[in-house]
């Protein structure tokens, strides 16, 4: 899960070395916790956070593939 | 891509030396005039070649489609489903479709999912591309299927409008299927409609059209009489 959000995040960045991920796993539960470089905040929420529901929903999707459950935080 | 000038003894000579040259239609090349040419007196004196330069236009859909059924297929390898895409160009448009094993896992409640994938391709390709490309992500066919239910949607309550003499109203529509909405009522003389609403909670409202008894024919008497 991990691997996949790293992927799209930094596909949309302008500071892809700056994306950390760190995961933490509970059960059937992962919890994602996401920073950025500042200025590449505004990408990666989009407009009314589209673009980070997107990413949430894609990475529910995935884990619902694996029957898991995927929490994506952004920290800023 | 390279521009070129070209040069016959009209214009049109001239365009398909420029077509036959870079193997393209004529609709695929930007094409400027730099002469006219003239024919001259019986062809012989102060006859001109047309000039002009030609450009290929910019096909980037060919590889827009395929940079796109990349990105898709990355995010799709950390999905636990069999799946395979395919890509093609349509419509001036990039259509992928995801062949899988017909779970609604990839579609979601209404779409959601579907969405949200077009939406991150379309997002990663657009960015690279450094232009917007329309990228359509589809799987068992359900932009279609949804396309059909939502025409049948409208025309539903295009009905109901029409008898009872009110407007009705969508529930909160995204902008793909508001589009549909819209058109598929287009053509109806009867009902008119328009979104309203902001972000998210943009709906359609279909409005009955007051029958103004020859609207045109009392301007007609207006011209006559006046």
């Amino acid at each position: 899960m991990k691997a996949l959000v790293e992927y799209l995040v930094k596909a949309m960045v302008d500071h892809p070395d700056k994306v950390l991920l760190a995961q933490r796993t509970q059960d059937q539960s992962i919890h994602l916790e996401l920073s950025v470089a500042p200025d590449d905040m505004g990408q990666v929420i989009g407009r009314n956070g589209k673009t980070i529901h997107a990413v949430r929903t894609v990475a529910q999707m995935a884990a619902a593939s694996k029957d898991c459950k995927c929490r994506l935080e952004l920290l800023g | 891509m390279p521009t070129q000038e070209f040069e016959g003894k009209s214009l049109e000579e001239a365009i398909q030396n420029a077509c036959d040259a870079f193997h393209l239609p004529q609709e695929q090349l930007d094409i400027e005039i730099l002469s006219k040419g003239s024919s001259g007196i019986f062809g012989i004196v102060g006859a001109r070649k047309a000039r002009i330069r030609a450009t290929p236009k910019e096909t980037p859909l060919d590889a827009a489609s395929q940079r796109a059924k990349e990105v898709l297929a990355e995010i799709l390898k950390y999905v636990d489903v069999p799946t395979v895409v395919e890509a093609e160009v349509r419509e001036e448009c990039v259509y992928l479709n995801i062949v899988s094993n017909g779970s609604g896992l990839l579609i979601g409640k209404r779409g959601k999912t579907l969405n949200a994938l077009q939406y991150l391709v379309n997002k990663i390709v657009s960015r690279e591309m450094g232009k917007n490309v329309p990228i359509v992500v589809d799987t068992e066919n359900y932009r279609s299927k949804r396309e059909g239910s939502l025409t049948e949607l409208a025309l539903q309550l295009s009905e109901k409008v029409k008898k009872s003499r009110r407007p009705l109203t969508t529930g909160p529509m995204n902008a793909q299927d508001r589009r549909i909405i819209h058109l598929a009522l287009k053509e109806d003389q009867d009902v008119r409609t328009k979104s309203k609403g902001e972000g998210t909670m943009r709906r359609v409202v279909i409005y009955p059209v007051k029958k103004s008894k020859g609207h045109s024919s009392s301007v007609a008497e207006a011209k006559t009489s006046a």
